[in-house]
């Protein structure tokens, strides 16, 4: 029996904007629109399931929904709209769903035209050979300048925008014609549905009951149930024990044939097994190439994450291997601190990946963590000539072992009006950045090419950048290399006791600054206790810097209102809940965002 | 089946000060619901009396809100009940605003039986009652003041620190005028940003400086040595008294005894037995659990808070600290570990067999009760 749809009916593309540019409503008004998803059960952004991902509104897992649009010229077509993650944390997740679509519909907010995420989203695309379909959003503002954005798209992308559709992802206005652009514009799949099976895995998640659920695209060949399969990269032989696609509750079909987008649920227990970027194809009839461009999600950004009361370690481990079922890019080794107890080194792909599984591990399974200063990861020469990675200040060796450190570099991308250069550029010189290039996209953006350590992003960068340009400037970023230099590990002491929880490594000229505003910002963060504190930044043995936490004068309540003790013991009570939100180290009760105290640094 | 001590509240006042957070509502003097607040006191103190609850009751305190507020005609009415109520008082204390402490209220009271008058002066700066909220004015309070003590009533003031324009200078001349004025007994209180207040409203979580703790700390400190110059000796962490002046109804407070609180916003603490009596007075009052020994209530939140045994035994330890004379070194026999820590920490030290809050201590008190109610 074949059921294999006609492919010239199938459409499969991504939406891509810059964050907050509109993806999610558009995408809501498609299901609505094709009735996917009637209104009354439409809730607010319907494909990010997630808490935070709804709260935040950002997107961190890809989906795939299908939805059936009666087009204008009588027929029904098939689309596939892949929803992608929006950030720059999350850009290899983001080129696998680009590898299985034929178009992407670009989304620019008409209020604020293309910004940083737009132009990279767009090369992206182009790159992986997409046809692309600007759509203006937000054209139901008033502060909209479609025609502005139309002349930016085509100066700065190079894509023809006489076809841009303006849309209003808030009102519905436009996507009836969107809809018929990506009939119109976006081509079929092509492939051979007789040749062995090729399917690349977009992205997956834990089902408690059937496994791993992988999202899938069929390039070569069809999966029907009971398919004997292999994970490619993996090497893993497994079965498909259902086939179908989301509509966005998930609705079992025969078999997936080529050029369809579905999920297949694998049966394989452990997510590990399950990539994204990975091939899928049959067990014994094997395809020739896999799809290109599969690699690891490699860890950007290290901290160690431990409980605040250390009996709670087994705990936060098995938090962490729930988190991982669903966001295979997380890893973690065990780290143990003198001053914080035993904890984990949890690699992230960037500063909102950590912020994100931070919150999580804190809501979904009620505990309370402390997370220790980012760190990136440091490759250290020793002087017997073996490297090592360091990704824990706590782990550098001593300095007379070191022959040189190696950190990464990224090249990142800034775009910004042209007032606003000359403040950019000033940040770059006090975050180690090296200007390469700058490029006038039109008369109100500079696009600003730079290499910049990691090490310095991953601090108060993005925060500065968009204080000092007024919010308007946009950031992309992608790992280039590693490159030598001068660092050094600034420790902080407590009381005159090292904390090594608070230690951090930093370039040697910028040393005694931050050591300056580390010692000050402590001194904001932590409460006066009953005996003066004073807080030192050392370098080695060397004393840099210093501030004193005063001592607690008074704390007591006077007032007794006509015997009202129960009133005055809630008070205490509610002052012994707040410490206990702190890690004692020593004599000192440090409150949890110490640690995390170099973020707050204002450098200036 | 008898209590120590009877609180009443008097829950009116003329005007609600921006700092306060207590039950009181400001009211016109002619407000009709005075007269049924007062019918209702004096039948709760009948049926006291007839349950054999006040027998001996040896203090009794009317507070407010502004007990004066009611008027002299209904104060000496209510006043007269309690001490008629209450044959074995050794004490009895009302609360008074000078702007309605007048000669005659002052002496009504000394012919109902009342024997202390604890005058809220608060400060003897006009400007600086004025950002109080206060409704009087500093010669108001001075006038006040000199007729009660002349009237041979034992006279308090309460005063407060670390409150809008006040100076080191200006609280020290606050205190040496009250000092002059020749009472025996002073409470000092630093300002309390209380959530709801206007205060709190103005200033939120943020410490305005005037509130600074160390400009309360500073100004404890100076009450405490300008005072004790003048034989007016700390007792308690917020009380001075010349030799026998001390308020003993406070101190029933801190040291265990049972009280009665009768008026909405008056809090009780009550023993086994007598909390058995007094769910014949409160219907609302719910069983005691067979494992509780002391019970907390008060009649605004009609709730109960049972207290076992241990958790008495640690309240009375924390309680006992709030006073200078401290607890005997014995009751913390059981709990070493914590009566090496407060010593090792500086907040407490031995003195003839006592174990005594420290000047640490006193200003860091938090830390001492808590550490001691943590030993429930």
């Amino acid at each position: 029996m074949n059921t294999q749809t006609d492919t010239s009916l199938i459409r499969n593309f991504s939406i891509v904007a810059h964050i907050d540019h509109g993806k999610s409503t558009i995408s809501d008004r498609i299901l609505e629109l094709t009735h996917t998803v009637e209104q009354r059960d439409l809730y607010k952004q319907m494909l990010d399931s997630m808490d935070i991902e709804q709260e935040r509104g950002i997107t961190i897992k890809s989906n795939a929904v299908r939805v059936l649009y009666d087009a204008d010229d009588g027929k029904q077509y098939q689309f596939n709209l892949i929803d992608t993650p929006g950030h720059v944390d999350f850009t290899y997740e983001v080129s696998r769903s680009l590898a299985a679509c034929e178009g992407a519909v670009l989304v620019v907010d008409a209020t604020q035209g293309v910004e940083a995420q737009t132009v990279s989203n767009a090369l992206l695309a182009m790159n992986a050979d997409l046809e692309i379909v600007p759509a203006i959003n937000k054209i139901d503002l008033p502060s909209a300048e479609p025609e502005q954005v139309r002349a930016e798209i085509e100066e700065v992308l190079a894509i023809p925008a006489d076809d841009a559709v303006c849309v209003s992802g808030k009102t519905g206005e436009g996507i009836h014609d969107l809809l018929e652009s990506i009939v119109y514009l976006i081509p079929p799949p092509t492939g051979d549905a007789s040749a062995p099976l090729k399917a690349l895995i977009l992205d997956s998640y834990f089902d408690a009951y059937r496994g791993v659920v992988a999202m899938v695209r069929i390039f070569d060949g069809s999966i029907r149930a009971g398919d004997r399969l292999l994970m490619m990269a993996e090497g893993q032989p497994f079965l498909a024990e259902e086939v179908g696609v989301k509509r966005p509750l998930e609705q079992p079909l025969p078999q997936l044939g080529m050029g369809e987008v579905g999920y297949l649920v694998t049966g394989l227990k452990d997510p590990a097994l399950v990539k994204t970027g990975d091939t899928i194809t049959g067990e014994s009839r094997r395809c020739v190439e896999p799809c290109p461009g599969y690699h690891e999600a490699k860890p950007m950004v290290f901290t160690g994450i431990f409980p605040v009361d250390n009996k709670y370690y087994e705990n936060l481990r098995d938090a962490l291997e729930k988190l991982k079922v669903n966001d295979p890019s997380l890893t973690w080794t065990p780290e143990t601190s003198v001053a914080l107890g035993f904890g984990f080194r949890v690699g992230f792909l960037g500063l909102l990946h950590m912020e994100v599984v931070k919150e999580r591990l804190e809501r979904e399974f009620d505990l309370d963590l402390i997370a220790t200063s980012p760190s990136v990861d440091y490759h250290v020469y020793l002087t017997d000539g073996q490297m090592i990675e360091v990704t824990s200040p706590q782990d550098l060796p001593v300095p007379e072992k070191i022959e040189r450190i190696e950190e990464p570099y990224l090249k990142a991308t800034v775009i910004v009006p042209p007032d606003y250069v000359g403040a950019v550029m000033q940040l770059l010189v006090d975050h180690r950045g090296t200007s390469t290039d700058m490029v006038y996209l039109s008369e109100k953006s500079v696009e600003m090419h730079f290499d910049i350590p990691l090490a310095e992003l991953i601090l108060d960068f993005f925060d500065q950048l968009k204080s000092r340009t007024k919010g308007y400037a946009s950031l992309d970023y992608e790992f280039s290399d590693y490159a030598p230099s001068p660092l050094v590990k600034l420790d902080i002491l407590l009381a005159g006791e090292e904390v090594d929880a608070l230690s951090f490594i930093v370039h040697r000229d910028k040393a005694y600054q931050l050591g300056r505003g580390l010692c000050d910002k402590l001194k904001e963060i932590i409460p006066r206790q009953q005996f003066e504190v004073p807080i030192q930044g050392a370098i080695g043995n060397k004393i840099i810097s210093r501030s004193t936490v005063k001592a607690h004068r008074k704390d007591v309540l006077a007032k007794c209102y006509g015997g009202d003790i129960t009133r005055k013991r809630k008070l205490l009570e509610k002052q012994k809940e707040g410490k206990k939100r702190m890690k004692s180290i020593g004599r000192v009760d440090v409150p949890q965002e110490a640690f995390l105290a170099v973020l707050k640094v204002d450098d200036e | 089946m008898s209590i120590g001590a009877l609180y009443v509240h008097v829950p009116f006042c003329a005007r609600k000060c921006s700092y306060c957070d207590f039950a009181s509502e400001a009211t016109r003097a002619d407000d009709p619901r005075m007269d049924g607040y007062l019918d209702e006191r004096i039948a709760e103190l009948d049926r006291c009396r007839g349950l054999g609850m006040l027998g001996s009751c040896k203090t009794a305190y009317l507070g407010g809100g502004t007990p004066t507020f009611l008027g002299a005609a209904r104060l000496g009415t209510l006043a007269s009940r309690i001490r008629t109520s209450c044959p074995n008082l050794t004490e009895f204390s009302c609360e008074a605003n000078p702007d309605s402490l007048t000669e005659k209220v002052i002496a009504t009271l000394r012919d109902a039986g009342v024997t202390r008058i604890s005058i809220g002066v608060q400060s003897l700066d006009d400007e600086e009652l004025r950002c109080l909220g206060r409704i009087h004015t500093a010669d108001q309070a001075r006038a006040c003041v000199t007729v009660a003590v002349t009237a041979g009533l034992n006279v308090s003031v309460d005063l407060m620190c670390a409150i809008p324009r006040q100076t080191d200078e200006s609280w020290q001349q606050t205190l040496h005028e009250v000092i002059a004025l020749g009472v025996g007994h002073v409470s000092v209180y630093p300002l309390a940003i209380e959530e709801g207040t206007p205060f709190g409203k103005r200033y939120g979580d943020d410490t305005p400086p005037w509130n600074d703790e160390d400009v309360q700390a500073r100004r404890m400190e100076c009450a405490e040595r300008l005072l004790a110059a003048a034989d007016l000796i700390r007792y308690e962490v917020a009380s001075y008294a010349r030799d026998g002046r001390q308020c003993a109804h406070n101190i029933a407070y801190w040291t265990g005894v049972p009280y009665l609180g009768l008026g909405p916003g008056a809090a009780s603490m009550l023993d086994a037995p007598t909390y058995e009596v007094a769910r014949d007075l409160f219907d609302w009052l719910p069983p005691r659990p067979h494992d509780a020994s002391r019970m907390r209530f008060s009649t605004l939140d009609a709730e109960v808070e049972f207290l076992s045994a241990r958790e008495a035994w640690a309240e009375d330890l924390m309680l006992g600290m709030r006073l200078t004379r401290g607890i005997e070194e014995g009751r913390l026999e059981a709990v070493p570990d914590t009566r090496d820590d407060l010593l090792a920490r500086g907040l407490v030290e031995r003195a003839g067999g006592r174990l005594v809050p420290t000047h640490d201590g006193w200003l860091l008190g938090n830390e001492l009760f808590a550490a001691l109610w943590d030993c429930r």
